[in-house]
Protein backbone atom coordinates (compact mmCIF):
# COMPACT_ATOMS: atom_id res chain seq x y z
CA UNK A 1 0.00 0.00 0.00
CA UNK A 2 1.40 3.32 -1.05
CA UNK A 3 0.51 6.67 0.32
CA UNK A 4 -1.92 7.21 -2.45
CA UNK A 5 -3.83 4.13 -1.46
CA UNK A 6 -4.03 5.29 2.12
CA UNK A 7 -5.57 8.60 1.23
CA UNK A 8 -8.05 7.11 -1.12
CA UNK A 9 -8.89 4.59 1.56
CA UNK A 10 -9.60 7.47 3.88
CA UNK A 11 -11.83 9.06 1.36
CA UNK A 12 -13.72 5.87 0.81
CA UNK A 13 -14.00 5.20 4.45
CA UNK A 14 -17.36 6.67 5.45
CA UNK A 15 -19.46 4.49 3.20
CA UNK A 16 -17.72 1.37 4.43
CA UNK A 17 -17.46 2.26 8.04
CA UNK A 18 -20.64 3.54 9.57
CA UNK A 19 -18.89 3.68 12.90
CA UNK A 20 -16.26 6.15 11.78
CA UNK A 21 -16.00 9.21 13.96
CA UNK A 22 -13.98 12.35 13.53
CA UNK A 23 -12.38 14.07 16.48
CA UNK A 24 -14.82 16.91 16.50
CA UNK A 25 -17.79 14.58 16.63
CA UNK A 26 -16.17 12.62 19.44
CA UNK A 27 -15.62 15.79 21.36
CA UNK A 28 -19.17 16.93 20.91
CA UNK A 29 -20.60 13.54 21.75
CA UNK A 30 -18.60 13.43 24.91
CA UNK A 31 -19.53 16.91 26.01
CA UNK A 32 -23.16 16.44 25.10
CA UNK A 33 -22.88 19.23 22.63
CA UNK A 34 -24.20 17.40 19.63
CA UNK A 35 -27.83 18.00 18.63
CA UNK A 36 -29.61 14.68 18.06
CA UNK A 37 -30.03 15.48 14.39
CA UNK A 38 -26.29 15.66 13.97
CA UNK A 39 -25.48 12.47 15.78
CA UNK A 40 -24.27 9.84 13.34
CA UNK A 41 -27.00 7.22 13.14
CA UNK A 42 -24.75 4.47 14.39
CA UNK A 43 -24.11 6.52 17.52
CA UNK A 44 -27.67 7.46 18.38
CA UNK A 45 -27.80 4.95 21.17
CA UNK A 46 -24.36 5.86 22.34
CA UNK A 47 -25.45 9.46 22.61
CA UNK A 48 -28.43 8.38 24.70
CA UNK A 49 -26.21 6.26 26.87
CA UNK A 50 -23.79 9.08 27.48
CA UNK A 51 -26.66 11.38 28.32
CA UNK A 52 -27.93 8.86 30.83
CA UNK A 53 -24.48 8.50 32.33
CA UNK A 54 -24.34 12.24 32.85
CA UNK A 55 -27.96 12.69 33.87
CA UNK A 56 -28.97 14.86 36.78
CA UNK A 57 -28.27 13.32 40.15
CA UNK A 58 -30.85 11.17 41.80
CA UNK A 59 -31.77 11.73 45.44
CA UNK A 60 -30.03 8.52 46.34
CA UNK A 61 -26.75 9.85 45.08
CA UNK A 62 -27.10 12.84 47.33
CA UNK A 63 -27.85 10.92 50.45
CA UNK A 64 -25.16 10.90 53.04
CA UNK A 65 -24.36 14.58 53.04
CA UNK A 66 -24.76 14.73 56.79
CA UNK A 67 -22.07 12.16 57.27
CA UNK A 68 -19.63 13.94 55.06
CA UNK A 69 -20.33 17.23 56.76
CA UNK A 70 -19.65 15.61 60.10
CA UNK A 71 -16.28 14.51 58.83
CA UNK A 72 -15.69 17.94 57.43
CA UNK A 73 -16.49 19.47 60.78
CA UNK A 74 -14.19 17.13 62.62
CA UNK A 75 -11.27 17.69 60.30
CA UNK A 76 -11.62 21.43 60.01
CA UNK A 77 -11.97 21.86 63.73
CA UNK A 78 -8.83 19.96 64.31
CA UNK A 79 -7.08 22.00 61.70
CA UNK A 80 -8.36 25.39 62.61
CA UNK A 81 -5.95 25.91 65.44
CA UNK A 82 -3.13 25.16 63.09
CA UNK A 83 -4.44 27.34 60.35
CA UNK A 84 -5.13 30.27 62.60
CA UNK A 85 -1.88 30.16 64.41
CA UNK A 86 0.73 29.03 62.01
CA UNK A 87 -0.57 29.21 58.52
CA UNK A 88 -2.84 32.12 57.96
CA UNK A 89 -1.66 32.66 54.43
CA UNK A 90 -3.80 30.13 52.57
CA UNK A 91 -6.97 31.47 54.16
CA UNK A 92 -6.63 35.20 53.96
CA UNK A 93 -10.30 35.93 53.71
CA UNK A 94 -11.51 35.21 57.16
CA UNK A 95 -14.53 36.98 58.32
CA UNK A 96 -13.97 39.84 60.60
CA UNK A 97 -14.53 38.09 63.85
CA UNK A 98 -12.26 35.21 63.08
CA UNK A 99 -9.62 37.56 61.82
CA UNK A 100 -9.81 39.39 65.05
CA UNK A 101 -9.40 36.25 67.02
CA UNK A 102 -6.41 35.24 64.98
CA UNK A 103 -4.70 38.50 65.64
CA UNK A 104 -5.54 38.44 69.28
CA UNK A 105 -4.47 34.90 69.73
CA UNK A 106 -1.28 35.41 67.83
CA UNK A 107 -0.60 38.23 70.20
CA UNK A 108 -1.41 36.14 73.17
CA UNK A 109 0.85 33.40 72.04
CA UNK A 110 3.61 35.75 71.22
CA UNK A 111 3.52 37.52 74.49
CA UNK A 112 2.77 34.36 76.34
CA UNK A 113 3.64 34.64 79.94
CA UNK A 114 4.19 38.33 79.83
CA UNK A 115 0.54 38.44 80.30
CA UNK A 116 -1.01 41.81 80.71
CA UNK A 117 1.74 43.82 79.11
CA UNK A 118 1.02 43.49 75.44
CA UNK A 119 -2.56 42.35 75.45
CA UNK A 120 -3.73 45.35 77.31
CA UNK A 121 -5.94 45.62 80.26
CA UNK A 122 -9.41 44.39 80.45
CA UNK A 123 -11.54 46.49 82.65
CA UNK A 124 -12.99 45.15 85.85
CA UNK A 125 -13.89 41.52 86.18
CA UNK A 126 -17.48 40.63 85.80
CA UNK A 127 -17.09 37.22 87.09
CA UNK A 128 -20.65 36.56 88.08
CA UNK A 129 -22.02 37.90 84.87
CA UNK A 130 -19.62 35.85 82.89
CA UNK A 131 -20.55 32.74 84.75
CA UNK A 132 -24.17 33.36 84.08
CA UNK A 133 -23.76 34.13 80.46
CA UNK A 134 -21.38 31.34 79.80
CA UNK A 135 -23.44 28.83 81.66
CA UNK A 136 -20.55 28.06 83.87
CA UNK A 137 -22.81 27.68 86.83
CA UNK A 138 -24.02 24.31 85.65
CA UNK A 139 -20.71 22.74 84.85
CA UNK A 140 -18.50 23.54 87.73
CA UNK A 141 -14.82 23.31 87.13
CA UNK A 142 -13.59 20.04 88.57
CA UNK A 143 -15.60 17.84 86.27
CA UNK A 144 -12.69 17.01 84.05
CA UNK A 145 -9.07 16.93 85.01
CA UNK A 146 -7.18 19.84 83.67
CA UNK A 147 -3.82 18.96 82.38
CA UNK A 148 -1.80 22.09 82.24
CA UNK A 149 1.45 21.36 80.59
CA UNK A 150 1.09 18.73 77.92
CA UNK A 151 -2.30 19.66 76.62
CA UNK A 152 -1.41 22.73 74.62
CA UNK A 153 1.72 21.18 73.30
CA UNK A 154 -0.23 18.25 72.01
CA UNK A 155 -2.75 20.57 70.55
CA UNK A 156 -0.19 22.33 68.51
CA UNK A 157 1.36 19.26 67.03
CA UNK A 158 -1.02 18.76 64.20
CA UNK A 159 -0.21 22.24 63.21
CA UNK A 160 3.42 21.53 62.72
CA UNK A 161 2.84 18.37 60.84
CA UNK A 162 2.51 18.88 57.16
CA UNK A 163 3.10 22.55 57.36
CA UNK A 164 5.82 23.44 54.98
CA UNK A 165 4.91 27.05 54.74
CA UNK A 166 7.74 29.43 55.40
CA UNK A 167 5.05 31.87 56.38
CA UNK A 168 4.47 29.97 59.54
CA UNK A 169 7.02 31.94 61.43
CA UNK A 170 5.44 30.38 64.46
CA UNK A 171 5.49 33.33 66.73
CA UNK A 172 7.10 32.02 69.83
CA UNK A 173 4.93 29.02 69.64
CA UNK A 174 3.85 26.78 72.42
CA UNK A 175 6.44 24.20 71.59
CA UNK A 176 9.09 26.35 73.06
CA UNK A 177 7.35 26.77 76.32
CA UNK A 178 4.63 24.22 76.37
CA UNK A 179 6.64 21.45 77.94
CA UNK A 180 8.18 23.93 80.30
CA UNK A 181 6.40 23.33 83.56
CA UNK A 182 6.77 19.91 84.98
CA UNK A 183 3.78 17.71 84.76
CA UNK A 184 2.76 18.20 88.33
CA UNK A 185 3.10 21.93 88.31
CA UNK A 186 -0.06 23.53 89.59
CA UNK A 187 0.30 26.60 87.44
CA UNK A 188 -1.03 26.15 83.94
CA UNK A 189 1.35 26.89 81.15
CA UNK A 190 1.62 30.48 80.04
CA UNK A 191 0.42 29.39 76.69
CA UNK A 192 -2.99 28.49 77.97
CA UNK A 193 -3.01 31.63 79.98
CA UNK A 194 -2.40 33.59 76.83
CA UNK A 195 -5.23 31.79 75.15
CA UNK A 196 -7.48 32.60 78.05
CA UNK A 197 -6.56 36.21 77.75
CA UNK A 198 -7.31 36.14 74.09
CA UNK A 199 -10.54 34.37 74.77
CA UNK A 200 -11.49 36.97 77.30
CA UNK A 201 -10.77 39.70 74.83
CA UNK A 202 -12.68 38.13 72.02
CA UNK A 203 -15.50 37.56 74.41
CA UNK A 204 -15.43 41.12 75.61
CA UNK A 205 -15.23 42.36 72.06
CA UNK A 206 -18.81 41.33 71.68
CA UNK A 207 -18.53 37.82 70.53
CA UNK A 208 -19.93 35.95 73.48
CA UNK A 209 -19.12 32.36 74.10
CA UNK A 210 -20.51 30.79 70.98
CA UNK A 211 -18.75 33.10 68.66
CA UNK A 212 -15.58 33.22 70.66
CA UNK A 213 -15.37 29.48 70.62
CA UNK A 214 -15.91 29.52 66.94
CA UNK A 215 -12.51 31.05 66.56
CA UNK A 216 -10.26 28.19 65.60
CA UNK A 217 -7.48 28.72 68.02
CA UNK A 218 -9.78 28.33 70.98
CA UNK A 219 -10.42 24.75 70.18
CA UNK A 220 -7.11 23.99 71.80
CA UNK A 221 -8.24 25.87 74.82
CA UNK A 222 -11.48 23.94 74.83
CA UNK A 223 -9.55 20.70 74.76
CA UNK A 224 -7.44 21.78 77.65
CA UNK A 225 -10.48 22.87 79.58
CA UNK A 226 -12.31 19.67 78.86
CA UNK A 227 -14.99 21.14 76.68
CA UNK A 228 -16.18 24.36 75.19
CA UNK A 229 -18.63 24.97 77.96
CA UNK A 230 -15.90 24.66 80.54
CA UNK A 231 -13.58 27.21 79.05
CA UNK A 232 -15.05 30.10 80.94
CA UNK A 233 -14.68 28.44 84.28
CA UNK A 234 -11.28 27.22 83.36
CA UNK A 235 -10.11 30.67 82.41
CA UNK A 236 -11.73 32.20 85.41
CA UNK A 237 -9.41 30.19 87.55
CA UNK A 238 -6.45 30.98 85.43
CA UNK A 239 -6.51 34.69 84.87
CA UNK A 240 -5.68 37.47 87.27
CA UNK A 241 -8.72 39.31 88.47
CA UNK A 242 -8.49 42.21 86.13
CA UNK A 243 -8.37 40.07 83.04
CA UNK A 244 -11.27 37.82 83.61
CA UNK A 245 -14.14 37.41 81.31
CA UNK A 246 -16.38 40.32 81.04
CA UNK A 247 -19.66 40.92 79.37
CA UNK A 248 -19.69 41.56 75.70
CA UNK A 249 -20.37 45.17 75.15
CA UNK A 250 -20.29 45.41 71.40
CA UNK A 251 -23.48 43.46 71.00
CA UNK A 252 -24.38 44.49 67.53
CA UNK A 253 -21.03 43.54 66.13
CA UNK A 254 -21.21 40.14 67.72
CA UNK A 255 -24.83 39.44 67.11
CA UNK A 256 -24.15 37.98 63.71
CA UNK A 257 -23.95 34.68 65.53
CA UNK A 258 -23.15 31.73 63.43
CA UNK A 259 -24.44 32.98 60.19
CA UNK A 260 -22.03 31.16 58.00
CA UNK A 261 -23.41 32.58 54.86
CA UNK A 262 -21.81 30.86 51.92
CA UNK A 263 -22.00 33.69 49.54
CA UNK A 264 -19.24 35.42 51.33
CA UNK A 265 -18.86 38.40 49.06
CA UNK A 266 -15.26 39.00 49.78
CA UNK A 267 -13.14 39.14 46.73
CA UNK A 268 -10.78 36.27 46.10
CA UNK A 269 -7.52 38.00 45.71
CA UNK A 270 -7.93 40.35 48.58
CA UNK A 271 -5.52 40.06 51.39
CA UNK A 272 -7.33 42.96 52.91
CA UNK A 273 -6.47 42.63 56.51
CA UNK A 274 -9.72 42.58 58.34
CA UNK A 275 -12.83 44.00 56.81
CA UNK A 276 -13.11 47.27 58.57
CA UNK A 277 -10.41 46.20 60.88
CA UNK A 278 -10.91 44.60 64.21
CA UNK A 279 -11.95 47.40 66.48
CA UNK A 280 -10.73 45.94 69.74
CA UNK A 281 -7.38 44.38 70.31
CA UNK A 282 -5.86 47.74 71.02
CA UNK A 283 -2.16 47.85 70.51
CA UNK A 284 -1.74 44.17 70.24
CA UNK A 285 -3.57 44.00 66.97
CA UNK A 286 -1.28 46.08 64.89
CA UNK A 287 1.97 44.82 66.10
CA UNK A 288 0.96 41.28 65.49
CA UNK A 289 -0.54 41.65 62.11
CA UNK A 290 2.66 41.03 60.21
CA UNK A 291 2.73 37.64 61.86
CA UNK A 292 -0.14 36.50 59.68
CA UNK A 293 2.20 36.23 56.81
CA UNK A 294 -0.09 37.71 54.26
CA UNK B 1 -20.87 23.19 37.89
CA UNK B 2 -20.86 25.86 40.50
CA UNK B 3 -19.81 28.56 38.09
CA UNK B 4 -18.90 32.15 38.86
CA UNK B 5 -19.44 31.64 42.57
CA UNK B 6 -16.80 28.99 42.67
CA UNK B 7 -13.88 31.03 44.04
CA UNK B 8 -16.01 32.29 46.88
CA UNK B 9 -17.46 28.90 47.59
CA UNK B 10 -14.07 27.27 47.59
CA UNK B 11 -12.61 29.96 49.81
CA UNK B 12 -15.43 29.68 52.28
CA UNK B 13 -15.18 25.91 52.35
CA UNK B 14 -11.46 26.13 52.95
CA UNK B 15 -12.22 28.30 55.95
CA UNK B 16 -14.51 25.69 57.34
CA UNK B 17 -17.83 26.92 56.06
CA UNK B 18 -20.06 23.87 55.97
CA UNK B 19 -22.62 25.24 53.63
CA UNK B 20 -19.98 26.10 51.08
CA UNK B 21 -18.44 22.70 51.43
CA UNK B 22 -21.89 21.24 50.98
CA UNK B 23 -22.15 22.93 47.63
CA UNK B 24 -18.87 21.42 46.49
CA UNK B 25 -20.02 18.05 47.69
CA UNK B 26 -23.39 18.37 46.06
CA UNK B 27 -21.80 19.12 42.74
CA UNK B 28 -19.20 16.40 42.76
CA UNK B 29 -20.54 13.54 44.83
CA UNK B 30 -22.84 12.12 42.14
CA UNK B 31 -20.03 12.30 39.62
CA UNK B 32 -17.68 10.58 42.00
CA UNK B 33 -20.16 7.84 42.72
CA UNK B 34 -20.61 7.20 39.02
CA UNK B 35 -16.91 7.14 38.43
CA UNK B 36 -16.51 4.62 41.20
CA UNK B 37 -19.52 2.70 39.97
CA UNK B 38 -17.65 2.05 36.77
CA UNK B 39 -14.28 1.48 38.36
CA UNK B 40 -15.31 -0.68 41.28
CA UNK B 41 -19.02 -0.69 41.83
CA UNK B 42 -19.26 -2.64 45.03
CA UNK B 43 -17.35 -0.14 47.10
CA UNK B 44 -18.36 3.09 45.43
CA UNK B 45 -19.69 4.59 48.63
CA UNK B 46 -16.62 3.78 50.62
CA UNK B 47 -14.33 5.13 47.98
CA UNK B 48 -16.35 8.31 47.78
CA UNK B 49 -16.08 8.76 51.53
CA UNK B 50 -12.36 8.25 51.43
CA UNK B 51 -12.05 10.69 48.59
CA UNK B 52 -13.93 13.37 50.47
CA UNK B 53 -11.77 12.87 53.45
CA UNK B 54 -8.78 13.53 51.25
CA UNK B 55 -10.49 16.58 49.82
CA UNK B 56 -11.28 17.95 53.25
CA UNK B 57 -7.73 17.49 54.38
CA UNK B 58 -6.25 19.18 51.39
CA UNK B 59 -8.86 21.83 50.85
CA UNK B 60 -6.99 24.69 52.45
CA UNK B 61 -3.95 24.02 50.30
CA UNK B 62 -5.74 23.74 47.01
CA UNK B 63 -5.49 26.63 44.61
CA UNK B 64 -7.11 26.81 41.25
CA UNK B 65 -10.31 27.30 39.33
CA UNK B 66 -13.27 25.01 39.15
CA UNK B 67 -12.02 22.66 36.45
CA UNK B 68 -8.75 22.38 38.27
CA UNK B 69 -10.58 21.61 41.47
CA UNK B 70 -12.62 18.96 39.79
CA UNK B 71 -9.52 17.43 38.32
CA UNK B 72 -7.87 17.48 41.72
CA UNK B 73 -10.82 15.73 43.32
CA UNK B 74 -10.78 13.06 40.64
CA UNK B 75 -7.08 12.63 41.03
CA UNK B 76 -7.72 11.79 44.65
CA UNK B 77 -10.56 9.54 43.58
CA UNK B 78 -8.34 7.67 41.20
CA UNK B 79 -5.77 7.07 43.89
CA UNK B 80 -8.50 5.64 46.04
CA UNK B 81 -9.46 3.25 43.29
CA UNK B 82 -5.89 2.15 42.76
CA UNK B 83 -5.38 1.67 46.48
CA UNK B 84 -8.54 -0.31 46.73
CA UNK B 85 -7.54 -2.51 43.82
CA UNK B 86 -4.19 -3.20 45.38
CA UNK B 87 -5.78 -4.17 48.63
CA UNK B 88 -8.41 -6.25 46.87
CA UNK B 89 -5.79 -7.97 44.78
CA UNK B 90 -3.93 -8.86 47.92
CA UNK B 91 -7.05 -10.27 49.50
CA UNK B 92 -7.94 -12.16 46.38
CA UNK B 93 -4.47 -13.56 46.05
CA UNK B 94 -4.83 -14.90 49.53
CA UNK B 95 -8.35 -16.19 49.42
CA UNK B 96 -9.69 -16.73 45.95
CA UNK B 97 -8.74 -17.44 42.42
CA UNK B 98 -7.73 -14.13 40.83
CA UNK B 99 -10.53 -13.98 38.34
CA UNK B 100 -13.00 -13.63 41.16
CA UNK B 101 -12.15 -9.95 40.97
CA UNK B 102 -12.62 -9.60 37.29
CA UNK B 103 -16.13 -8.34 37.55
CA UNK B 104 -15.89 -4.78 38.69
CA UNK B 105 -19.49 -3.88 38.05
CA UNK B 106 -22.30 -5.24 40.10
CA UNK B 107 -25.33 -3.97 38.25
CA UNK B 108 -27.81 -6.01 40.21
CA UNK B 109 -26.57 -4.75 43.50
CA UNK B 110 -29.71 -3.54 45.30
CA UNK B 111 -27.75 -0.72 46.84
CA UNK B 112 -26.84 0.43 43.38
CA UNK B 113 -30.46 0.24 42.40
CA UNK B 114 -31.32 2.67 45.08
CA UNK B 115 -28.49 4.94 44.21
CA UNK B 116 -29.18 5.75 40.65
CA UNK B 117 -31.86 5.98 38.12
CA UNK B 118 -32.10 2.86 36.06
CA UNK B 119 -31.00 4.46 32.83
CA UNK B 120 -27.96 5.93 34.48
CA UNK B 121 -27.12 2.69 36.17
CA UNK B 122 -27.42 0.70 32.99
CA UNK B 123 -25.39 3.22 31.09
CA UNK B 124 -22.60 3.03 33.65
CA UNK B 125 -22.76 -0.74 33.68
CA UNK B 126 -22.42 -0.69 29.95
CA UNK B 127 -19.44 1.60 30.07
CA UNK B 128 -17.94 -0.67 32.69
CA UNK B 129 -17.82 -3.50 30.18
CA UNK B 130 -15.22 -1.61 28.17
CA UNK B 131 -11.53 -2.14 28.70
CA UNK B 132 -10.67 -0.34 31.88
CA UNK B 133 -8.73 2.56 30.41
CA UNK B 134 -11.36 3.23 27.78
CA UNK B 135 -14.07 3.19 30.40
CA UNK B 136 -12.10 5.49 32.63
CA UNK B 137 -11.38 7.96 29.87
CA UNK B 138 -15.04 8.09 28.93
CA UNK B 139 -16.28 8.49 32.48
CA UNK B 140 -13.79 11.21 33.26
CA UNK B 141 -14.77 13.05 30.15
CA UNK B 142 -18.51 12.53 30.23
CA UNK B 143 -19.37 12.23 33.89
CA UNK B 144 -16.62 14.21 35.52
CA UNK B 145 -16.85 16.74 32.74
CA UNK B 146 -13.12 17.12 32.35
CA UNK B 147 -11.23 18.14 29.25
CA UNK B 148 -8.80 15.93 27.40
CA UNK B 149 -5.73 17.48 28.94
CA UNK B 150 -6.95 17.11 32.49
CA UNK B 151 -8.05 13.56 31.91
CA UNK B 152 -4.66 12.83 30.44
CA UNK B 153 -2.97 14.27 33.51
CA UNK B 154 -5.16 12.27 35.83
CA UNK B 155 -4.60 9.02 33.97
CA UNK B 156 -0.92 9.65 33.46
CA UNK B 157 -1.24 9.42 29.69
CA UNK B 158 -0.75 11.74 26.78
CA UNK B 159 -3.73 13.72 25.51
CA UNK B 160 -3.51 11.91 22.21
CA UNK B 161 -3.81 8.63 24.00
CA UNK B 162 -6.86 9.79 25.85
CA UNK B 163 -8.42 10.81 22.56
CA UNK B 164 -7.76 7.40 21.11
CA UNK B 165 -9.10 5.64 24.18
CA UNK B 166 -12.25 7.73 24.11
CA UNK B 167 -12.72 7.16 20.44
CA UNK B 168 -12.26 3.42 20.73
CA UNK B 169 -14.52 3.26 23.71
CA UNK B 170 -17.32 5.05 21.93
CA UNK B 171 -16.89 2.91 18.93
CA UNK B 172 -17.04 -0.22 20.93
CA UNK B 173 -20.14 0.98 22.69
CA UNK B 174 -21.75 1.62 19.36
CA UNK B 175 -20.89 -1.89 18.29
CA UNK B 176 -22.36 -3.38 21.43
CA UNK B 177 -25.47 -1.30 21.25
CA UNK B 178 -25.81 -1.88 17.56
CA UNK B 179 -25.88 -5.62 17.58
CA UNK B 180 -27.65 -5.98 20.89
CA UNK B 181 -30.33 -3.58 19.83
CA UNK B 182 -30.63 -2.31 23.37
CA UNK B 183 -28.45 -1.60 26.32
CA UNK B 184 -27.65 -5.10 27.27
CA UNK B 185 -27.85 -6.29 30.76
CA UNK B 186 -24.30 -7.02 31.65
CA UNK B 187 -23.45 -10.14 33.56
Amino acid sequence: MGPGDASSADMRRPPFDPLALDDDTVERLVTGDLPPAQVPPAYARVAQLLAAAAAAPSPGELAGQARVLAEFRAVTRGRRFATATFRPAPAPRRRRRTGLAVVVVAGALATGGVAGAATGHLPGPVREAARTVLGGAGGAAPATPIRPGPAPAAATHPAGAGDAGPHGSRPGVATSRGPGPSAGAPAPSPNLKGLCQAYAKAYAAGAGQGAAMEAPAFQALARAAGGEDKVSVYCEDLLPGDQRLKEPKDKDAGSSENTRNPGDPESPGGGTPGQGGPPPAPGGGDQNRPGRGL
Amino acid sequence: MIGPDFPDVLGAAARGDEEAFGRLWHDLQPRLLRYFRVASAAVADDLASETWLGVVRGLDRFQGNEPAFRAWVFTIARHEVLDWRRRAARRVAEHQPPDGLADPAAPDDPAADAMERVATREALAMVATLPADQAEAIVLRVVAGLGVDRVAAIMGKRPGTVRVLTHRGLRRLAEHLGDGGRVRKVV
